[in-house]
């Protein structure tokens, strides 16, 4: 098995699972769901109290990514799994000079593609409101105000986009790691939503486990909050796009992909553990 | 031995294991890299920063959970909550603002109303549901008010928690005790605390001032009033010229002799009212003594 061969053969089915993906009803009515959704953002805004226009917006904007985008990535990754085994289109893969972990990869690479394609959409149309709130608002205040530079950090919103992109990949790799060992397309679903859960909420355990004494509760959290990946390192939306002083380092964005990017690699290898042992 | 290795059973929970077993030391050579940029995150946001166990799992929750929605949720439910308001529930309306408060509490607009409904409106309806101010003897209307007093700077001391150091809800604090409990002591502590926050009003610094007054505390009022007029920048908002008619009246009760009154700064560039009381009141070096 040469490199080459290796990789052309994951690009090949990542090529054909996206495709795949792309035309599945699923995902266009969710992405319709979720522009109609950022778009009408600017409607929702006159039942807004707190916040300010701009940033009512973007709140908007990042929840409906965070949303659709884990619905998405789950479902989409399921459905792409388990078509391939229940139309048996895998079996003729795997006979083929394909291995487990190509298929995986291609699998998820595949549904990789999607979610980029997804959050790309999302974020560009976030982008556009925005930046037509931006005018409309600079216009009304004219020369009331002096600004320094604009009022919102555009780059922000895609770096935002580009690190949920990574997280949804961590959650497809799960969802590919539960798939390997379950035999049914609801229960990959509906543990992957658990695990979701979990994940979204694991830095609270971690913070309990800091203020407990010791004892093996202590030692259970903490088991918990290693074995769970934090998912809350990667909802950084307060922190973007408006405010300078908050701006998330360089160094910080690094080290939040490099932890999404292991994760992903380490779910893709383990699912591959078990794959290898399941009769198809 | 290797017969019982072979079971079906064992064989899974070895692989529950290991999986188990490589998660734990992935969690554990990863947290070098996640730990610190957590710490980042992490000071960003103040809602997973709270003490206590019960806010910081319902904010878990929903930040967790919501993420961006949890604005606009907030949002419908404070519509929800006007209603309840309007209906005069005040069990509801208590829960509701709670909710509220607990699904988004970056604006400051829900807790300051959510204190001001729980403060002014719900001691209305109490005293009106025991009989009306007619009736109802002003000790229970006192005791009405200062229960209700109670429940809202609880919530106003929750929401410092979100807004450490944000004025408007010293200031909040400091109205309460002046305009529903009248109690000028307290209200004047709030005020003071108000005007020491970086985005306080210039007005809760007077209004301290002026409730010291209230309370007889001359003298106090003017060593604080000469110091703040010194203090403050020379923009309208500042209102300058109010603080040195307010020294001025003081320095009239006090009976503080000529030569030893309060000389405003001229190079600051004295307001209209500031340079009546100057043509008024000559200053103490255009006399002889």
């Amino acid at each position: 098995m040469s490199p080459l061969d290796f990789c052309t053969r994951i690009r090949l089915i990542a090529g054909t699972t996206f495709l795949e993906a792309v035309r599945q009803k699923f995902f266009n009515s969710l992405l319709l769901i979720s522009i109609a959704l950022v778009g009408s953002s600017t409607f929702f805004q006159q039942f807004d109290f707190g916040a300010g226009e701009l940033k009512f917006i973007t709140d908007f904007g990042f929840g409906a990514l965070f949303f659709f985008g884990s619905i998405l990535s789950i479902t989409a990754t399921t459905q792409l799994f388990f078509n391939e085994i229940e139309n048996r289109t895998a079996l003729t893969m795997l006979a083929k000079p394909v291995y487990k972990l190509e298929f995986l990869a291609g699998k998820f690479l595949g549904a990789q593609l999607l979610m980029f394609c997804f959050t790309l959409v999302i974020t560009l149309v976030l982008s556009g409101i925005l930046y037509w709130r931006e005018s409309a608002l600079l216009d009304r205040l004219g020369d009331e105000v002096s600004l320094d530079g604009p009022l919102i950090r555009y780059g922000d919103v895609f770096l935002f986009g580009f690190l949920q992109w990574l997280k949804f990949g961590i959650l497809a790799a799960i969802t590919l790691f539960v798939a390997s060992f379950s035999n049914t397309n609801l229960y990959t679903i509906v543990v992957s939503f658990f695990v979701l859960v979990i994940c979204q909420l694991q830095y609270i355990a971690r913070d309990a486990y800091s203020g407990m004494e010791a004892g093996w509760e202590r030692l259970l959290v903490f088991g918990l909050g290693l074995i769970f990946p934090n998912f809350q390192l990667f909802n950084i939306g307060d922190q973007l796009v408006f405010d300078v002083e908050k701006a998330l380092p360089a160094s910080t964005v690094l080290q939040i992909t490099c932890y999404g990017l292991i994760y992903a690699v380490v779910f893709i290898l383990l699912a591959q553990v078990n794959f290898r042992r399941r009769e198809i | 031995m290797a017969s019982l290795l072979q079971q079906p059973i064992l064989q899974r929970c070895s692989r529950i294991f290991s999986v188990l077993l490589v998660l734990l030391l992935l969690g554990w050579m990863t947290r070098p890299i996640e730990a610190p940029a957590w710490e980042v995150v992490k000071a960003g946001q103040p809602e997973m920063n709270l003490g206590a166990i019960e806010g910081a799992l319902g904010q878990g929750l929903v930040v967790g959970m919501l993420g961006g929605f949890r604005a606009i949720l907030a949002d419908f439910l404070w519509i929800r909550t006007s209603t309840i308001w309007e209906r005069r529930d005040r069990v509801k309306l208590d829960a509701m603002i709670r909710l509220v408060t607990t699904l988004d509490p970056r604006p400051d607009f829900f807790w300051i109303n959510g204190s001001r409904m729980i403060a002014y409106d719900v001691p209305n309806w109490r005293i009106r549901e025991e009989g009306g101010y007619d009736k109802v003897p002003e000790l229970r209307q006192h005791a009405l008010d200062l229960e209700q007093a109670e429940q809202a700077f609880d919530l106003i001391d929750e929401a410092l928690e979100f807004h450490p150091g944000k004025a408007k809800l010293y200031l909040e604090k400091g109205q309460i005790y002046l305009n529903r409990l009248k109690d000028d002591a307290n209200a004047a502590n709030w005020f003071l605390k108000a005007s020491q926050q970086a985005d306080a009003p210039y007005f809760a610094a007077r209004i301290y001032a002026e409730l010291l007054r209230n309370q007889g505390k001359n003298e106090e009022a003017y060593v604080f009033l000469k110091e703040l007029h010194n203090s403050l920048p020379n923009v309208p908002f500042a209102q300058k010229g109010i603080i040195l008619e307010r020294i001025r009246e003081l320095e009239n009760t006090l009976k503080i002799p000529l030569w030893q009154r309060f000389e405003a700064d001229k190079s600051l560039g004295a307001s209209e009212s500031e340079s009546q009381f100057n043509a008024a009141v000559p200053a103490p070096h255009q006399h002889e003594h």
